[in-house]
Formats: structure tokens, sequence, C-alpha cells
């Protein structure tokens, strides 16, 4: 019979299998782990392709991206916007192209064509043409999605020269 | 000593029943396959004639494409998918690489009789009694001269399956539409996507082999694909049926390992805390 | 201070592992089919843990439920298959796992006084593993899931008067469809595996009230003949484990068709039965006693229901004395006589019912009934020995 001496005595055998059961313990974890991230059909659909030449001049358009919302704007001469960082050119003219959530709490911001600007429905915040923030809570202008250009078609979801010219 | 003659008899017990459960009474319930015959000795013409890929060219141009196009030859096919499917209740096949996928001698009476060589007395395509046999072997030659050497199991299944049959987990969709298959076959056949897993490599060879001779009264039709090819789409069938099987096979190698070392330790443990014991 | 301490000021931990690890005591003569309690829940574990992961992606809609298992969960999510491997695997194994710990419970005896309640507990669990092997298996939508669950609850069909109606009623429509794959779906993962744990958790505690049985079958001085659960016992209930788990995982990697039917990968379909359909391996030797009165259906459904029940009241079907079969000769042979006929029903379960084995099936079946009918004789015969012993 063992008595309490050897019980609590290190043992070293014992500890091996408490080692060995923790490498399985935390294999399995990796392949839980593993099962929750997004299906190949989803990241799929994070990058998006849309034809800008569909968008009349002053025109606005929402399409999902990463089930998010992207405004592309075709800017007018008379929107006097002067923001070149915040600008992509193509051969059709100027766009504004930014993730259409709020920066301030995630609301929607609404296109007010007789003033020209973004009007954030939740908190009154402002933004101008080009997203930039010009009036109330709002900390920093909407945010620019990855694009590329293939012409006139961009592609949401991945990162192409002009993108980075304007994050850089 | 005692526990492992307890262990034995499980053991064996287990083995017994497993061995009646499965392959015995499997072998019980379906009983043998047909021997799958690739040369189709059953069809009678033979050809001893060489061909000529010229005049073949210009027979085709006159007997074929009517229906079929040939894109490796940029040639397109008069009546246009919809037309064809209209007329015929299918889409007739683009013939690139037919010769690459069906057998010679099949080819040849199959021409001569598509009917009697598919074994399926609705089939589409009328004889082409027009054709004497060295026009045949014309055609065979030019076809032969197109066709490429190395094909793909999955290029297989796009030319020989796909007129019918949907995969759709490889987001592949018959290319004729489901309502013109019911009015040709009697109903929509089924879809691809895991026959490699619900049925045997044998059976999918003695079914695609000879369809009626499996399943008597099948609308499939025999297609009189070479052994060669019928091997290759089987293989991918059941590698987009299973496609983890790689992955599978190697992570197993991986758990076994780390499960053996846990039987040494634990006996080991087991072994030190009882010898104190008795 | 340290955490164990902390904990012991609060919740007396210490004193908790004590009594009931290291001051329960079990018998020293017990071989390693004692292990297979354990090893029960350990699987249990398993099939809760892997079928957790798949109830995150699997779709409980009879015209989404194929996909969303062969492919979503077998192609697309990462390590989906290993996760539905191990539970059909898992779910089969089981029930070696359950008949190995039955026929140890029958041989050495364990039904007997006192262990009534452990009996009649365990075979509770055994029903409602059954009934949760066979909702589980309706949920891919294959063929057989199909067609298993229209075979069988077409069983209720004959009870009398109510039958008709109760089959309907069951599947909620005339024949399997939605709203039986729903109410299975329910039952599959929330209900059955509560009444599981509940269950057992009442089995384990009757266990520990009466303790555990022994080769010898007779009660053990706990001072001298008992060592303590842990570590002595466990330390052997890990090898087994280990051992298992190495068979277990070699099956879900590389021989996992006996869990996983070809057949059922075929998506369903009401208007067109399999060539074969058969039940699982664990429900062949039952399925073959319904097959087996092959001159009368109804005698068939009786002798069904009765070989399913029949195990129940083993403790008050064998009354003898002696409570080991180790020291019962007679009682030997008709036990391995019985494990052998369950053996031959299991294989006859999944063959044509004609010819040769159509006979075999009846003669197999009326055996599996003449061990019950057995057992009150052979207890009779060996209280008389024990008497004439005494005189």
């Amino acid at each position: 019979m063992s008595d309490k001496k050897d019980m609590s005595r290190r043992d070293f055998l014992l500890y091996a299998i408490g080692g060995w059961a923790a490498v399985g313990a935390g294999a399995t974890l990796y392949a839980m782990y593993k099962t929750w991230e997004p299906l190949p059909e989803v990241k799929a659909a994070g990058v998006v392709e849309f034809d800008l030449s569909l968008v009349k001049p002053g025109e606005i358009r929402v399409i999902e991206w990463r089930r998010k919302p992207v405004f592309i704007l075709r800017r007018t001469p008379e929107m006097k916007a002067g923001c070149p960082k915040r600008t992509v050119r193509t051969s059709l003219g100027d766009f504004t192209i930014v993730i259409g959530i709020c920066t301030h709490l995630g609301c929607i911001p609404n296109w007010e064509s007789d003033k020209n600007i973004w009007h954030c429905p939740c908190h009154g915040g402002e933004y101008d043409a080009c997203g930039r923030n010009i009036f109330g809570p709002p900390p920093r202008p909407l945010e620019i999605p990855p694009f590329k250009l293939n012409g006139n078609i961009i592609v949401l979801g991945e990162e192409g020269p002009e993108y980075k010219a304007m994050i850089g | 000593m005692k526990e492992l003659k307890i262990f034995l008899i499980i053991v064996g017990l287990v083995l017994v029943g497993y061995y009646g459960i499965e392959p015995f009474a499997h072998h019980e319930m379906y009983g043998g396959l047909p021997k799958p015959d690739f040369n189709y000795l059953d069809l009678k013409y033979d050809i001893d004639i060489k061909g000529n890929p010229q005049n073949g060219e210009n027979l085709f141009k006159q007997n074929c494409q009517s229906c079929h196009s040939l894109k490796t030859k940029n040639l397109k096919a008069m009546m246009d998918e919809n037309t064809a499917m209209q007329a015929f209740n299918v889409v007739p096949p683009d013939l690139s690489n037919i010769a690459a996928i069906v057998e010679k001698h099949f080819l040849f009476n199959f021409i001569k009789n598509p009917q009697n060589a598919t074994k399926n007395p609705k089939f589409a395509m009328p004889p082409m009694s027009q054709l004497s046999d060295q026009q045949i072997v014309d055609i065979i030659a030019f076809l032969e001269k197109t066709a490429k050497k190395e094909i793909t199991g999955e290029k297989i299944l796009e030319d020989a399956c796909t007129r019918c049959h949907s995969v759709k987990y490889q987001k592949i969709k018959a290319f004729t539409h489901p309502e013109n298959l019911k009015k040709y076959l009697g109903k929509v056949p089924p879809d691809l996507s895991l026959k490699g897993r619900s049925k045997t490599k044998e059976y999918l060879e003695a079914f695609i082999n000879n369809p009626q001779a499996v399943l008597p009264g099948t609308s499939m039709p025999r297609l009189g694909l070479k052994k060669e090819s019928t091997e290759k789409v089987i293989t991918y069938l059941q590698e987009i049926s299973d496609p983890h099987k790689e992955e599978r096979n190697k992570i197993g190698l991986w758990v076994l390992g780390y499960m053996l070392i846990g039987v040494f330790l634990t006996y080991a443990w087991k072994k030190k805390v009882w010898q104190k014991i008795k | 201070m340290r955490l164990i301490d902390w904990l012991d000021e609060r919740l007396e931990i210490r004193k908790l592992i004590k009594v009931t690890l290291i001051d329960y005591k079990v018998p020293k003569n017990i071989n390693f089919l004692w292990s297979f309690g354990m090893l029960l829940v350990l699987m249990f574990a398993i099939l809760f843990i892997s079928g957790l992961f798949l109830l995150m992606y699997y779709k409980p809609d009879s015209n989404l439920a194929f996909d969303s298992v062969n492919k979503t969960i077998m192609m697309d999510v990462s390590f989906g298959w290993l996760f539905r491997h191990v539970h059909a695997v898992g779910a089969s194994i089981v029930f070696l796992l359950l008949y190995i710990h039955i026929a140890r419970g029958i041989f050495y005896g364990s039904y007997k006084p006192p262990r009534e309640v452990v009996w009649i507990t365990g075979y509770i669990l055994f029903v409602l593993f059954s009934a949760t092997a066979f909702t589980g298996y309706l949920l891919p939508w294959g063929q057989m899931s199909y067609w298993a669950a229209q075979t069988i609850t077409t069983l209720f069909e004959k009870i009398p008067f109510i039958g008709p109606d109760l089959v309907i009623w069951i599947r909620g429509d005339y024949a399997v469809a939605d709203a039986t794959l729903t109410r299975f779906f329910a039952l599959h993962v929330v209900f059955l595996p509560v009444l599981i744990m509940i269950v057992m958790a009442i089995h384990l505690y009757s266990v520990r009230v009466v303790g555990s049985n022994n080769e010898d079958g007779k009660p053990i001085d706990k001072k001298k003949e008992g060592v303590p659960f842990w570590p002595v016992f466990m330390s052997k209930e890990f090898f087994v484990m280990t051992v298992f788990l190495l068979f277990f995982f070699f099956l879900v990697f590389y021989k996992f068709d006996f869990a996983m039917d070809r057949v059922n990968f075929e998506p369903a379909n009401p208007l067109q039965t399999p060539t074969h359909i058969y039940p699982e391996w664990y429900f062949l030797a039952y399925y073959e006693v319904l097959r087996g009165f092959f001159f009368s259906q109804n005698l068939g459904l009786i002798a069904f229901a009765l070989s399913m029940v029949l195990i129940l009241f083993l403790p008050w079907l064998d009354k003898s004395p002696i409570v080991s079969g180790k020291n019962r000769p007679l009682f030997q042979i008709a036990f391995w006589i019985f494990i052998l006929d369950f053996l031959v029903l299991t294989v006859l379960g999944k063959l044509p019912p004609t010819g040769l084995y159509a006979w075999i099936g009846l003669i197999a079946s009326l055996i599996f009934f003449g061990f019950f009918i057995s057992l009150p004789i052979i207890a009779k015969i060996e209280k008389k020995q024990l008497e004439g012993e005494k005189k």
C-alpha cells in the first residue's frame, strides 16, 4: 500500500503524463480554433469588383464589401474637393471611395445632395465630398478601403499602387 | 497473464464480428461486379484500314459540324447550343478530345450505330449510315490528330459527364437544362459531387464501362471510355469527394505516434504505482 | 498563499479530494474490464465536444442538412472532417464499449444485490445512448439516414389501435420529412445528452454507495483488499485509456467506413429505397431477432421488443446466491453461448434473410431467449447444490 510520503513526492512520470496530455489538449484546441475561421467562400467574398462607369457624375452608389457599405461618389467640379490624398483618379474623372461607417460610433451617414455632404443621423456628424469630417463628434475622416484599379474596374479588398500612394 | 487472455478474447470476438459485418456481409449483399471489358468486344465491326486525317477533316465539316464543335481547330457547330438542346434535349459534345477519351474500336462502332454501341435505344445521335467504313476511319484519324495526348481527369469529366451530370460542390452545372434532361432520360441524372465516396472504385469502373450490366434499365448510356480515362475520371471523382484525404492520412500518423508515446508513459507509471501493491 | 490553500479554505478542496478519490477504495482483484466505465465517460466527453463543433455548422433543414454536413463540414471548415470522423466513429465505438461493459456486468454478476440500482440506471443509459444514436443518425439526411428512420418508425405502426396515428405523430408528417428532422435534432443535441448526464451521475453515485463488484463477487475488507481510487486505480485506467485511444484514432483516420456507410453519402431520396438497407452494427442483433421469426411478423415484433427489455430483469431472473460467474460452471456455459449467439445474430442481421440464413436466424433468436430462460433454472440448481453442501 502506498503511504503519504510516496504520494507527495514529485512523481516524474505523472508530470510527464500531464505534459503529454497538455500537448494533446493544445493540439485539440488548435483544431477547434481553426474551425472558427471564416469559410473559404466568405474569404472569397472579401474581394469585390465594381465597374465605375456605371456611376453618373454627381451620383453616389453604395456597394457591400465585407458586410460593410462602401460609398462610391463620382465627383462633379462644383464639389471643389481639393483632397488629392483622398481622390481616386480614373479616365472617367475623380471619385470618392470610402467605407460608409461614421468614425464616431459606427452609424451609416446619409448623403445630402443639396449641401454635398454626408450627414450622420446618430449624432449629427458631417463629412464633405472627400469624406473628411467637417462638423460634429467624428474624430477621423471616413476610412478608405484597400482597392486596386483595373482601368475603370475597381477591385475592393486588394491593395493597388493607387491605394498605397494614398495611405503612404 | 489472465488479463492478456481476456484481452485476446475480446480482440478475437471483435475481429470475427468485423469480418462478418463488413467484408463478408457486404460481399453476400452486393455480390460480385461484372468484369469491365475495355475492348468492347461485343461490338462487331473491326477496323483494319488506315485513316487519312485530311479527308477526315473535310468529312467532319460535312457530316459532324452541323451539331458538334471542335474547339482546338476553331470549328464552331452550325447549330448553337440552345437550338440543339431544343432539338435533341441534350447539348452535343465538343469533339476536340474525344479520341483521347473514348476507345477507338468503340468509336468506330458508335459512329455506325450509336444506339447499339451505347446500349441506349433513346440515344440522341442518329446513326451515320451515309458514311462508308473508310470515311469513318478517316474521321477518327482526324479526331485522333486533334486530341490532346495528355488529358486530366477533370477534363474527362467535363467532356464525358457534365453534359448531363452536375457536380455542384465544384460549381459545375450540367450543360443541358434539367427539364430537357428529364425529357431525354426520364429523370435528372444524379449529382456527381460525392460519387467517389458513395461508390467503390470497382463499382464505378464496372458501371461506367457497362451501365446496363450493373444497373439494368438505367438511362445512362455506355460511353466507351478507355481504361486509362475511366481510371483517371474515377481518381478525380474520389479526389473531389474526399479532398482532405492526404491531410487526414498525414495527421493520422502524428496522432497515432502521439498516442503510442502515451501508451508507454501511462504503462510505466502504472507499473511504478502497482509495484508497491500485492 | 497558494491557490490550493485559498480554495481549501473556501471549498474544502483537500477534504473533497481525500473523500472522493483517495479514501475511496476499490477492490484489488478487478481486471481491466472494470476500466470500461471511465472509458465510457471519456467517450461521452469526446462525443459531446466533437458534437458541439459539428453543431456550429450543421443546419437542421431537409434542404440544407446534407450539404451542411458533406460540403461545409467535410470540405470547407478547417478540421471539420476531423470532428465529423471522431463523432461518427465515436458514436459507433461507444456501443462496443457499452457491450463489453454490460457483458462484464453479466459475467461477474454485477447486477445482483445490492447493485440492482446500478444495473437499472445502466440499462436506462443504454436505452438513452441507443435513442441518441438513432436520432443522430438521421441528421446527415443521407439515404441510409432517411430509410433507417423511415423503417424504424414504421415499426410503431404495428401497435394495436393507436399504431398508424402514432407513427404520423412521431414523424409529424405522413413520411419522414423536415418535421421529423427538426424534432430528432432537438432530441439529439439537447434533451437526450442532458438526460444521459443526469442518469450517468446517478449511476456513478450508486456505484459509490454500494462499491465496485470484483472478480470473486465477494464483498471485500476495504482495509486489506482495497486500493485507493487515486492514484492506484486511475494509473491503470490511464493506461487502458491510452491503449483504447490508440485504437480509436486508428479507426478515425484509417478505418472509418464501418461507421460512415457509403450509401449515406447519397442525399436522402424519399422516392427511391437503396438496394440494401440495414441498421448500424450495434442494432443488428435486435434487428435479426425481429426478422428471425420470419413466418410471423407479429411474433417477430414481440420478440424484438422483448429482446431489448429482458436484460433489465436479470437481477430477478437470476437469483442464484453465487455472485461471480467465475464460480459458476453452468452459468459460464450459458454465458458463452449467449455471447457467441449475440455475435451470430449481429452478423446475420446484415445478411439477406433468405434460405439457410433465415433458419439460422430463427435458431439464433431462440437461443437468445433461451439464455434468459436458463437463468432461473441454473439458479435453482445452484441453490440446491449449496444446500446439499451445507448438510
